[in-house]
C-alpha cells in the first residue's frame, strides 16, 4: 500500500524568491544581458589562462637546468676516429644509447663532434663528405661544422657540442656542452 | 550608476587588454623555453618575473570586472 504524499492538509504557501537565482542570472533572455555575461566570463577564463602561462613560465625557469644533462659524464672511446679522413664523418652515441652524435674531421685536421639532434624539431642532422656544414634534411637547417652554430634555416640554437679528449690511446668523448 | 550596457563595453575593452597581455605572456614562455634549452638561465628568470607581473595586472583587471558586477547588482538585484 502506497503512502500518501501528504499526511494531512497542508496550507499551500507561495514562496517568492528574494532575488533572481544565480543559475538564471547566468542565462539571461535579452541579448544585451547575454553579451554582458559572456564578456564577464571570458575575462575570467582569460585571466585563468594568464595564470596558467605564468606558472608554466616559472616552472620552465626553475626546472630548465634539470632538463639538461649535467655533472660528470663517463668517457667513451670513439672507435675509428683516428682513421677518419679530412671532410669525412662518423656516427656514435653519447652519453647514452639514446643520444646520437656525429664526429667530423675538419679541413684543418681537427675533430669536432656534435649532437645529431637538430635544435629545431629534433630531426637527425647529416654531414655530406667534404661539406663544411651539418644539414638537417627535414626543414633545410644548416649548422657550421666548426662551432655548431646555425648558418641558415629555421634553427636558432646551436647544436650541443660533444667535448673530446684526444690521447695516444684514442679519441674519447668526455662531456656535453649545451 | 552602473548599467549593463556600460558593463558590456567596459568588459569588451578589458577582455581585449587581457588577451593582448596573454599574447605577450605566450611570447615570454616561448623565449624562456628557448633560453632554458640553450642553458641561458639569465633569460628565463626575467621572463618568468615579467610573466608574473602581467598575470598580476590581469588579476587586477578581473577584480575590477567583478567589482563592477557587484556594484551593478547592488543597484539592481535582478540584474
Amino acid at each position: 500500500m502506497s503512502k500518501p504524499l501528504n499526511d494531512g492538509p497542508v496550507a499551500a504557501k507561495a514562496v517568492e524568491p528574494a532575488e533572481t537565482p544565480h543559475w538564471k542570472r547566468d542565462f539571461p533572455i535579452r541579448w544585451e544581458e547575454d553579451h554582458y555575461v559572456t564578456r564577464r566570463e571570458l575575462a575570467k577564463f582569460l585571466t585563468l589562462g594568464s595564470g596558467t602561462i605564468a606558472a608554466a613560465t616559472v616552472g620552465v625557469a626553475l626546472l630548465g637546468d634539470r632538463l639538461r644533462p649535467s655533472g660528470p659524464m663517463p668517457p667513451l672511446r670513439i672507435d675509428g676516429a683516428e682513421g677518419l679522413a679530412r671532410g669525412a664523418s662518423l656516427l656514435f652515441r653519447y652519453p647514452s644509447e639514446e643520444d646520437p652524435c656525429i664526429l667530423v674531421r675538419l679541413e684543418n685536421d681537427r675533430l669536432a663532434a656534435y649532437s645529431q639532434v637538430c635544435t629545431h624539431l629534433s630531426c637527425a642532422v647529416v654531414h655530406r663528405p667534404g661539406s663544411r656544414e651539418l644539414d638537417c634534411p627535414c626543414h633545410e637547417g644548416h649548422f657550421d661544422c666548426i662551432d655548431g652554430r646555425p648558418n641558415s634555416g629555421p634553427p636558432t640554437r646551436r647544436l650541443p657540442r660533444i667535448l673530446l679528449n684526444e690521447t695516444l690511446n684514442g679519441t674519447y668523448a668526455v662531456g656535453v656542452e649545451v | 550608476m552602473e548599467t549593463g550596457r556600460q558593463g558590456t563595453t567596459l568588459f569588451t575593452a578589458i577582455c581585449l587588454l587581457i588577451a593582448l597581455l596573454l599574447i605577450i605572456q605566450l611570447w615570454l614562455i616561448s623565449a624562456a623555453l628557448d633560453a632554458a634549452m640553450s642553458a641561458q638561465a639569465r633569460v628565463a628568470v626575467p621572463a618568468s618575473v615579467a610573466s608574473l607581473v602581467l598575470f598580476a595586472f590581469n588579476v587586477s583587471l578581473l577584480w575590477y570586472v567583478l567589482d563592477f558586477d557587484r556594484r551593478r547588482r547592488r543597484v539592481d538585484p535582478d540584474a
